[in-house]
């Protein structure tokens, strides 16, 4: 009971300090790349404040359980894809056998989620954003998902805490180097962000958050950045070793493991371009997936050496 | 937990699907009836491996096997609605009942 | 099998979730807004994966789940694009022999429940602390390989089957044939708005046109002056 109370702190602090660190950083990057919106430690606060002063305004016919479903949805889904994650030898709050197929039905559930999303207010915009993103979030799952049998198979067990210990000898994102990059694609999906942006982009006017406002869209923001905290936390599980490390205590480790994977996957969002959804669509079905059976045979020949 | 109430709850989802592919005009609700069956089948298979089998892993292939049916079965029926719709503009059953007299 | 503190909680949540299974099986067939039958169906496979999952059966049970969230998502985007009625603003009624199928989804769930309270089961537990991952990956790679290599081979067929069945130039036509929403009655003209035909008749229909806007703007003037002033402008501009 013990060691649940202090997984359950430690991933509610986690949670906290990746938000804020995100939506910062996020500040900090539009800032720089588009001189707009505000960079500072207090912004996110700022915005927050603003949001939920607002009023909450209404479609017509709107689906209303399913929209707070998607929404509340969103961020428990997050919550719950960090709660696997161990932040020491056996201290995690969520300890499975299977927390790699887990991690994989939380993908699935976001896809879900998002078009819910999308599908709720009943507004054009918000629906074409729903159905780009499925055509888009269902495929990308598939690599995921190799480069992450491909992590297990050094562990042999399915176990987010076993794959760790395989990584005491060398972090797993030098011995399969194909992983890291695929698995920071998934991610960017995953947060509906920079390449993979279809859900919420700007050519939509926003997408299936464009008739959000008020607390909604408080809270579809702050869900999306917890997706990104919770995935950086199973990145830098599976590739750069989680708790291991020299001096600190090991959920210190996890904190700045995940806060870089998190920086790097903020930069890739700002930074790469968004490609038309038939284009993305022929690259993850052509040359990702082909990419991450590679990744897999890999990590199986260097099993069987 | 006895094998007894999970078959029971297995058999009210069987039932439930068997009303909705029964009952069900359009072509996609009758493959949700389908579904339901399908489901109530992979509890009963579980439920058997886990109180009959003493855990012999061909249980948990059975049920494995259920799912795939599920996978083929909605593939294949979606690309066979689509086609009757592109063939016939047929969205219900009623809609293909050229063999009626 | 006890994993989850004791049969006591174990029995709770396995009622929980049975009851929530039925009941969102039910509701499948009831709501009116066919997004929230599919997702009413997600709901109820994914109890069953829980179910599944206090069986000690780890990975059926979150395999569903993912599986399941997958699929429902597809059967999502098809019933929006065959129903008529996807978000149940409109009172359609989409049943038929609704009597018939009444009467056979109690009787199939009356006769399997007599079968189960009637038969003497066999009862062979499953042993605690067995650990039933590797069992099945062992068996799926091994004894069995040869009906998991079946199943991944008519998976692929699968595969391929439906994208012959539904593709571009498609076995039963273009995929472009069937484009238009069917009629509002069986063999009835194509339901849904009807595009003029004809970049020349536009051409002559924009100057006649533009002098039956003068005229209306005349008589709409006088009991809608929003649309008036919206008309006035654009003959003006």
């Amino acid at each position: 009971m013990m060691t649940f109370a202090l997984a359950f702190a430690i991933l509610i602090l986690v949670l906290a300090l990746g938000i804020w660190f995100a939506a910062v950083l996020d500040g900090v990057f539009s800032r720089q790349l588009s001189g707009h919106g505000t960079a500072g430690l207090l912004a996110p606060f700022h915005a927050s404040a603003v949001y939920l002063t607002q009023q909450r305004l209404r479609t017509e016919a709107p689906d209303q359980l399913n929209w707070f479903l998607s929404i509340a949805g969103y961020l428990s889904v997050a919550a719950i894809g960090l709660a696997v994650v161990p932040f020491g030898p056996d201290l995690a709050v969520i300890g499975l056998d299977t927390s790699v197929v887990f991690w994989g039905a939380c993908e699935s559930l976001i896809v879900v989620l998002v078009f819910l999303h999308g599908w709720s207010p009943n507004s054009p915009l918000s629906l074409i954003g729903a159905y780009r993103y499925v055509a888009i979030g269902l495929p990308i799952m598939l690599p995921s998902m190799f480069v992450l049998i491909a992590v297990a198979i050094p562990a042999q067990s399915l176990d987010l805490r076993d794959i760790v210990t395989s990584q005491e000898t060398v972090w797993n994102v030098i011995r399969q180097p194909l992983g890291l990059p695929l698995f920071l694609l998934l991610g960017l999906s995953l947060t509906l962000r920079g390449p993979f942006d279809y859900a919420d982009s700007d050519d939509l006017a926003g997408g299936t958050s464009a008739e959000d406002s008020g607390a909604n869209r408080a809270g579809w923001q702050v869900a999306r950045l917890a997706m990104l905290v919770g995935f950086s936390a199973v990145a830098s599980t599976a590739f750069l070793g989680g708790y291991l490390g020299p001096v600190l205590p090991g959920f210190v480790w996890v904190i700045i493991k995940t806060l870089v994977v998190m920086a790097i996957v903020i930069g890739l969002s700002h930074l790469l371009v968004r490609l038309p959804v038939a284009r993305m669509l022929g690259l993850i079905w052509k040359i990702l997936l082909p990419i991450s059976f590679l990744d897999l045979l890999w990590a199986g020949l260097v099993a069987l050496a | 937990m006895t094998l007894t109430a999970i078959l029971i709850v297995a058999a009210a989802l069987f039932g439930i699907g068997l009303f909705g592919a029964l009952s069900q005009k359009s072509f996609v609700m009758l493959m949700m009836g389908l579904e339901m069956m399908l489901n109530g089948t992979l509890l009963a298979a579980v439920g058997f491996w886990a109180f009959t089998l003493e855990g012999a892993p061909k249980g948990q292939l059975l049920a494995i096997l259920v799912m795939a049916v599920m996978a083929v079965e909605l593939a294949i029926g979606f690309a066979l609605v689509v086609a009757v719709y592109r063939k016939r503009e047929a969205d219900v059953i009623e809609g293909i009942g050229t063999m009626k007299q | 099998m006890g994993r989850i503190g004791g049969t006591g909680m174990t029995d709770l949540l396995f009622y929980a979730l049975s009851a929530l299974a039925i009941w969102s099986g039910w509701r499948v067939f009831r709501v009116d807004s066919m997004i929230r039958a599919t997702f009413a169906l997600m709901v109820s496979f994914t109890s069953v994966g829980g179910i599944a999952v206090l069986m000690a059966a780890d990975y059926i049970g979150v395999a569903t789940v993912f599986m399941m969230a997958v699929e429902m998502m597809v059967m999502g985007l098809f019933m929006v694009m065959f129903m008529m009625n996807p978000a149940g603003l409109n009172p359609m009624q989409m049943v038929h022999q609704y009597k018939f199928s009444i009467a056979a989804g109690v009787l199939g769930f009356v006769g399997l429940a007599t079968a189960v309270l009637l038969t003497n089961f066999p009862d062979n537990p499953l042993p605690e602390n067995r650990d039933t991952l590797r069992d099945l990956g062992i068996e799926l790679l091994g004894g069995s390989m040869l009906i998991f290599e079946t199943a991944g081979v008519t998976l692929l067929a699968t595969m391929v089957g439906a994208v012959a069945l539904s593709s571009r130039r498609g076995r039963f036509g273009d995929s472009d044939a069937g484009a238009a929403p069917p009629g509002l009655h069986p063999g009835g003209e194509p339901a849904g708005r009807k595009v003029e035909k004809g970049g020349g008749h536009g051409g002559h229909g924009g100057h006649g046109g533009h002098q039956m806007n003068m005229e209306k703007t005349k008589q709409d003037s006088s009991d809608d002056p929003h649309k008036g002033h919206g008309n006035m402008s654009e003959t003006e501009a």
